[in-house]
């Protein structure tokens, strides 16, 4: 099956089964190991992407449904230098351990903060609450989280 | 010259971010789970499905037929030992006679595509005689049971060990007042969110090389070359950055498979990555106990007697069972003064899942017990919990309650102070009082101590290698993974302080049994304390020879007169400065890497003479240690509790790097607490029935407080720095704190664990607590 | 993994569904996924069904007003509904449901429709939508059928859903006399959890603080959600007080048949079923 869609701002093409997997279409055709796979059933997150700007779950969904949409996994966030904020507020702030729920984490993240530039601690944590982490206990993910809003504001403000 | 002034050289004790976030961040890091490759294979197991039974055939025919199958294989394939293990080499790679838990491998398939090998593994038939399966450690022991393993001299019993100090029992008579409680804690699956992954190719050269998802490259090398019958030199392990393990990749997980299955296609790799499904049925897990204390003390609260027997479901492998039954048994009076002790652990065979490591390695479990017992008796003798606490926890020189007197740096009484002291302590009574309506709130402490190291006879060892590149930037070859603790930045941060660099000079190589020096696991509140004291030698070694070569070079007499800065050694006399690519070039090969060992410290006290209990690891003599407090909410409705507040002062020596230590405190409470309060692993008849993430509870960012984080910063002579150990100490609290907070809400005590709202609320049903 | 490679069809509209279900008649129709993939996975019957994503069908994601009524697109997700403002003004008590269902990608993927066709009796919409009496639109080529929820859901994951029809929406009575709008749910984590008991009540409370009206629907506590007149009568017209909820609790006992599962056991979800009444006196009422 032919799919058109928009992957990190580029167009692109593919001819795969309808029904693969977004994760796997992801991971084994496009080579954008970005996004994991911790569960396949929707449970934990790891397989956020972003569609037309909202978090979906790559194993949940099938390749058919990208047609015409705008897909954005964690390799359109920010690269090398040129991280985006939160990225850069989940270094600073210990938001990382073991990393394999990081980029879905991010993600999620992102999508609240486009939601709700201002959000609470306990928005936050609602915010991700999609998420598994089994490493840091959150906490330092939701400091990272409301760096990123804080910094955000200012520059609004 | 021109030169960036801003460039801060590292500084031991100063946080500084982790050097694998960045690619972290950007989805950039590559695990094992992550390779793909044009040529790549699948391969998969077929596993037993039954708890205990003898095979009586293997059927692969129609698995073999399938178009894209490549090989089939069984025991009979194997031409090693087809024995894995550390202490008792026990468990098979592949099931030869005899399945003995339902997640046994019984036969290996490999395939061109996972829809392939999916189809196959269905079709392998497996003709068993059932044997009566042994489901609890009580079955287990049982005159006329069937044994597990036959050439097992002690039957279904892996491990048993008995300490004895003082009097003993006998003191109880001396006791004015006694307690004693009888505990279950559960089985917990670690949850690593990378489940077991790895490939492996077997190369031209005849090497057969395995990059896996492992905390242990060292010792999987050996294992792998053994079970399956190759020379260790013709095996290399790799472990790239691995997506969490918590102890359940300390040991081979999917590598011997891996081996197996890249010896039937050479040159192309073989991936295999288990589902979350199949990763709960295979993987190891904690062990679950059973706990029987009795606790007593004068009437001042002076602890007087304890008698301890916890008894160990290990499963049907020695999966470091034996060592970790060990470190409950060292553990089992924590980390307090008590004359006359007897304490016994037994690890028992069983056809349950398999037992192994996991963060805390026994402990959690002797401290579920000890910590709610001392509080009972602290409120049978009318003391508050840290009033008692503070009268008996060990201070450096003292015995503890196994007997050995504890040497080094011994901060768990300082904790117990600034946790007194702290408006949550302070201040809970206010707290208390107020509670929304039909909710009852409490207060509850636990202490622990966690040992560090392997003990007094398998060596504690660590080579560290280091490399003035040509380039004139440093390469640290780390010979211990980083599987989400960040000691891979704590080594380089090690490295910088000693060589006076910044992260920017330096890079490290990953474990790879070609490229490093064996180092031991990634386990045992080790990584960072072993591995950094060798690199701190080898850091030295190499500064001086650079500084004696600048001193030639410069014609200079006195090393003394030069330093290291970042990137350049500087003449403190004439301000001159050489760039370190300049040293570099002056430098031979062998001259630019230094390598040293170091062997951590053992205790020369014998608390037994049993040598197999130190040969499992007791006596220990560097401890961690910790004092916590949780604050619950108890709804009086339901029976959920929330945690609202959470307190954790620890003293794991001088701290390195405070924030990579912080996030160990935050990821063991998180942990500890969903031991404590969510994580009801269920098992019948051998089969998990919770065995993925919609029927087994992990903490969402939801469920975990936010935690209040404080160290006492004690120095550790034999650590690097004076650090110790942090990433075990603290998971071992958080189940027996909440514990005691639920019993200070409303007065009871659950002894079945973790605590459910449903067992919350038959125990309030039971105390006579009307439902308002 | 399928044995084979399954079609996937996503129709915009009523019509090209229609056509395409008559090409496929054996295909398998969802909307969100989160229910259908995980099924999907595990193998059994679905596992290379050809299927129809119903998301882009433009009709099924309308949310509107007709007269006192307004009518939710079986399509619209789980999310969007939460932040509708006549969906938020209008039924509190669903909005509150949103809040602890899934998580927040789940909640942007599964749609209100999927909740109640999976008809599980943990659903989070069910309560809330059997206490509003909501009607739903059945849809079939050639025809239209409107049937109260209640009557829809006849057990564990077993509705009435004839051949050839699809449930296309969901109409809600505006309900303005009622001034106590509650739900709450018993998980065994604060987020993606399912419901071990669940409690949605609306009410009519009086400056007196009497119960005027009330209407209560359990979750997880029977094969279907309960609904009990008596106990709504019984309440009516009693202070809104502990007292007066624990005289219900012989009905309630009546009422529900909980069963044992992994989350808990039957003895547990009947202790909730009681007590979760008693959280009523103590919720906010809007004057």
């Amino acid at each position: 099956m032919k799919i058109d869609f928009e992957l990190n701002g580029k167009p692109v093409s593919v001819d795969v089964p309808g029904d693969r997997r977004v994760v796997d279409l992801l991971r084994e055709d496009l080579h954008l190991t970005g996004t994991k796979e911790a569960c396949g059933s929707g449970e934990c997150g790891a397989c956020t992407v972003l569609v037309n700007g909202e978090s979906r779950l790559s194993c949940l969904m099938l390749a058919a449904q990208l047609e015409g949409k705008s897909l954005t996994t964690i390799e359109g966030i920010g690269q090398g230098k040129d991280l985006h904020l939160l990225q850069k507020k989940f270094v600073e702030y210990g938001a990382v351990q073991c990393g394999f729920c990081t980029p879905g984490m991010i993600l999620a993240a992102l999508r609240l903060l486009r939601q709700n530039p201002r959000p609470t601690r306990r928005e936050i944590r609602e915010g991700i609450s999609g998420n598994l982490c089994r490493c840091t206990g959150y906490q330092m993910i939701v400091d990272a989280v409301e760096a990123a809003a804080e910094e955000i504001g200012d520059e609004r403000a | 010259m021109k030169r960036k002034t801003e460039r801060q050289p590292c500084e031991a004790g100063r946080s500084m971010p982790r050097l694998d976030a960045y690619a972290k961040v950007t989805g950039k890091t590559r695990y094992a789970s992550d390779f793909y490759a044009g040529d790549m294979v699948w391969a998969g197991v077929k596993r037993g499905g039954v708890p205990h039974a003898t095979i009586l055939s293997v059927e692969t025919e129609e698995a073999r037929a399938v178009e894209g199958v490549i090989a089939v294989l069984t025991a009979e394939d194997v031409t090693g030992t087809n024995r894995q293990g550390v202490v008792r080499k026990d468990q098979p790679v592949l099931a030869d006679h005899r399945i003995r838990h339902r997640g046994d491998p019984v036969a290996l398939v490999v395939a061109e595509s996972r829809r392939a090998l999916r189809e196959a593994v269905d079709l392998i038939r497996i003709q068993v005689e059932p044997l009566r399966a042994v489901l609890d450690t009580d079955a287990a022991l049982r005159d006329g049971a069937i044994s597990i393993h036959e050439d097992h001299p002690g039957g279904n019993v892996l491990l048993e060990g008995t300490l004895e100090t003082g009097e003993g029992e006998d003191a109880f008579a001396q006791c004015d007042a006694v307690v004693e409680a009888e505990f279950q804690v559960p089985m917990q699956e670690h949850a690593y969110l990378e489940t077991e992954a790895g490939w492996s190719v077997l190369e031209g050269d005849g090497v057969l090389k395995i990059e896996a998802s492992t905390q242990t490259p060292f010792r999987d090398r050996s294992e792998v070359a053994e079970a399956i019958g190759l020379p260790v030199d013709r095996v290399r392990v790799i472990a790239p950055y691995c997506g969490g393990a918590f102890g359940g990749k300390d040991g081979v997980t999917i590598q011997s498979l891996l081996g197996l299955a890249a010896m039937r296609v050479p040159g192309r790799p073989v991936k295999m990555w288990l589902d979350r499904e199949e990763s709960f049925l295979a993987g190891v897990k904690r062990h679950p106990a059973r706990l029987r204390f009795r606790l007593g003390a004068k009437a001042d609260g002076t602890l007087h007697a304890l008698s301890a027997d916890l008894d160990y479901d290990t499963g049907p492998y020695d999966h470091l069972g034996g060592v970790v039954t060990a470190l409950g048994l060292e553990h089992a009076g924590g980390p307090y003064r008590i004359p006359n002790t007897r304490v016994r652990a037994r690890s028992v065979y069983t056809n349950n899942p398999v037992g192994g490591a996991f963060r805390g390695f026994g402990v959690p479990q002797a401290a579920a017990g000890m910590e709610q017992v001392i509080d009972m008796l602290a409120s049978k003798l009318g003391l508050s919990p840290v009033t008692m606490r503070l009268k008996n926890v060990v201070r450096r020189g003292d015995r503890n309650a196994i007997g050995v007197a504890v040497l080094s740096s011994t901060g768990i009484h300082e904790c117990l102070e600034v946790l007194e002291g702290h408006p949550l302590w302070r201040d809970r009574r206010a707290w208390k009082d107020r509670c929304p309506p039909a909710r009852k709130r409490g207060v509850g402490v636990a202490c622990v101590m966690q040992a560090v190291g392997y003990g007094p006879k398998v060596p504690d060892v660590a080579n560290a290698k280091i490399e003035l590149t040509p380039e004139g930037a440093f390469r640290v070859y780390c010979g211990v993974v980083d599987m989400g603790q960040g000691n891979i930045t704590t080594y380089l941060q090690i490295a910088g302080h000693v060589l006076s660099q910044d992260l920017t000079a330096m890079e490290p190589v990953l474990p790879d049994t070609d490229q490093t020096l064996p180092s031991g696991s990634a386990s045992a509140s080790r990584t960072t304390f072993t591995f950094g004291k060798a690199l701190i030698r080898a850091s030295k070694l190499l500064k001086r020879r650079i500084l004696e070569r600048a001193t030639d070079l410069l014609m200079e007499e006195d090393p003394r007169n030069l330093d290291l800065v970042p990137g350049e050694v500087i003449h403190l006399t004439s301000g001159k400065r050489i760039p370190l690519s300049q040293i570099a070039l002056i430098l031979n090969r062998e001259e630019r890497f230094a390598v040293a060992r170091y062997r951590a410290p053992v205790s020369r006290e014998r608390p037994t003479d049993r040598e197999d209990l130190r040969l499992h690891g007791i006596p220990h003599t560097v401890f961690s240690f910790g004092a916590h407090l949780a604050a619950v909410e108890v709804d009086e409705l339901t029976g959920r509790i929330a945690v609202k507040k959470y307190l954790v002062i620890s003293d794991c020596g001088r701290l390195i790097n405070p924030r990579l230590f912080e996030q160990q405190v935050h990821g063991g409470v998180a942990q500890g607490l969903g031991y404590g309060l969510l994580e009801d692993m269920i098992v019948r008849d051998g089969k998990i029935m919770t065995g993925d993430f919609s029927t087994y509870i992990i903490p969402t960012a939801l469920d975990v407080p936010n935690m209040v984080s404080l160290a006492v910063q004690m120095e550790e002579k034999s650590g690097p720095f004076g650090l110790k150990g942090a990433g075990e100490v603290a998971v071992d609290a958080p189940l027996p704190a909440v514990a005691n907070a639920v019993a200070d809400a409303c007065g009871v005590r659950i002894t079945r664990f973790p605590m459910t709202p449903e067992r919350i609320m038959e125990q309030l049903e039971r105390s006579g607590e009307p439902a308002p | 993994m399928s044995g084979r490679e399954a079609r996937v069809w996503l129709p915009g509209s009523l019509d090209e569904l229609w056509k395409i279900w008559s090409d496929a008649p054996d295909a398998v129709l969802y909307a969100g996924g989160t229910d259908l993939m995980v099924r999907r996975r595990k193998g059994g019957p679905l596992a290379g069904s050809d299927l129809i994503c119903l998301e882009r069908v433009a009709d099924f994601r309308e949310i509107r007003e007709e007269g006192e009524e307004i009518l939710i697109g079986a399509g619209c997700t789980i999310a969007s509904l939460m932040d509708h403002p006549l969906v938020r003004q209008n039924f509190p008590v669903l909005t509150q449901a949103f809040k602890v269902l899934g998580s927040p990608p789940i909640r942007n993927m599964a749609s209100i429709g999927g909740n109640i066709c999976t008809a599980s009796p943990a659903g989070d919409t069910l309560p809330p939508l059997y206490v509003m009496d909501a009607l739903l639109e059945l849809r079939r080529e050639n025809g239209l059928r409107r049937i109260p929820i209640r009557e829809f859901i006849t057990g564990p994951g077993k509705t009435d859903l004839g051949p050839g029809e699809v449930l296309s929406g969901i109409r809600i009575p505006r309900l303005p006399r009622y001034n106590l709008h509650h739900y709450e749910k018993v998980g065994q984590r604060n987020a993606l959890s399912i419901s071990i008991a669940g409690l949605a009540a609306i009410a009519r409370i009086s400056a007196e603080r009497t119960i005027e009206d009330i209407r209560l629907a359990w979750g997880s506590v029977g094969p279907t959600v309960v609904r009990s007149r008596n106990i709504e009568k019984a309440l009516t017209g009693k202070p809104l007080s502990s007292e007066s909820m624990e005289a219900a609790f012989p009905l309630v006992d009546r009422a529900v048949s909980p069963i044992d599962d992994l989350r808990a056991n039957a003895r547990y979800r009947r202790i909730l079923a009681r007590n979760l009444l008693l959280r009523l006196p103590f919720r906010g009422v809007h004057p």
